[in-house]
């Protein structure tokens, strides 16, 4: 059991990491402000219920995925699956090695053509089905296990969400590649 | 199913670190073998990287503050309250 006098010293660190999270859930600066807020006292009045040494992290993560959907997400229960159609596999590899021809290792030198603004619209981009599990395991890190008790959804879910979510990624990412002059032809 | 394939089935699981340790010991041997597929592993695990990186946003400075606030004042009432 944790001690509600420690929860300042304890959480305070994981701050800057929930608003981002909550930032890229909301899409907005005072909405992430708020989640953040009501995630941070929820969990101060039930840090008792928090067992000292398990993940702290995920806890808090876990009630502020919950805060974001109770307060944004209440008129879809049920999340829509939304039609990215058939999608191939490693999809921006290929793209990206159509257009630079033959050059071996090419593609991964064309990542760092992507600015810190084309990772963060395209993730925000994504259809929210797809875009929680994402975020939670791309940008937060977190395991499957870890998502599907946040998100409260079958592991396999989570991983067939998450697949169909970085194909749709890397598909915003070759649109946006492609706004780059990335043709093939070079600059 | 051809390495190959296999090695693409299970790629983000391989490299999430959710494979179980069979697969993640077939995918091992393969890569070792087949350099177009080390590559695209290569490359999926680079973008992984980068998203890590930069899909993240710092927050407004006074953050730390409003929590802390919010917090204090959360304590008084309940103290006040007994």
């Amino acid at each position: 059991m944790a001690d509600q006098a420690d929860f300042e010293r304890d959480a305070m660190q994981y701050a800057p990491q929930l608003y981002s999270a909550a930032l890229r859930m909301t899409r907005n600066p005072a909405d992430a402000e708020d989640v953040v807020q009501e995630t941070f006292l929820k969990a101060y009045r039930a840090y008792d219920s928090y067992t000292a040494g398990t993940n702290l992290k995920a806890w808090l993560y876990r009630i502020l995925t919950n805060t974001y959907i109770n307060k944004y997400r209440k008129q879809q229960r049920r999340p829509s699956e939304v039609e990215l159609g058939e999608l191939q596999d490693l999809y921006l590899y290929k793209r990206l090695g159509e257009a630079s021809g033959a050059t071996q290792s090419a593609e991964a030198d064309m990542l760092d053509t992507f600015v810190d603004t084309d990772i963060i619209e395209a993730l925000e981009d994504l259809p929210e089905t797809f875009r929680l599990p994402v975020l939670l395991a791309d940008v937060d890190g977190f395991s499957y296990k870890e998502i599907a008790e946040m998100l409260d959804i079958p592991i396999g879910t989570v991983m067939s969400r998450l697949h169909r979510g970085r194909k749709a990624l890397q598909k915003r990412l070759w649109d946006v590649a492609q706004e780059h002059g990335i043709t093939g032809d070079g600059p | 199913m051809s390495g190959c394939d296999h090695a693409i089935e299970y790629v983000y699981q391989y490299l999430d670190e959710e494979a179980s340790f069979f697969t993640r010991s077939r995918i091992s041997v393969h890569l070792r073998r087949c350099p177009p597929c080390m590559d695209a592993f290569e490359f999926e695990s680079r973008l992984k990287d980068v998203i890590r990186e930069r899909g993240k946003s710092d927050p407004p400075p006074e953050l730390f503050d409003t929590l802390r606030a919010l917090i204090q004042e959360e304590r008084e009432s309940t103290e006040s309250g007994i």
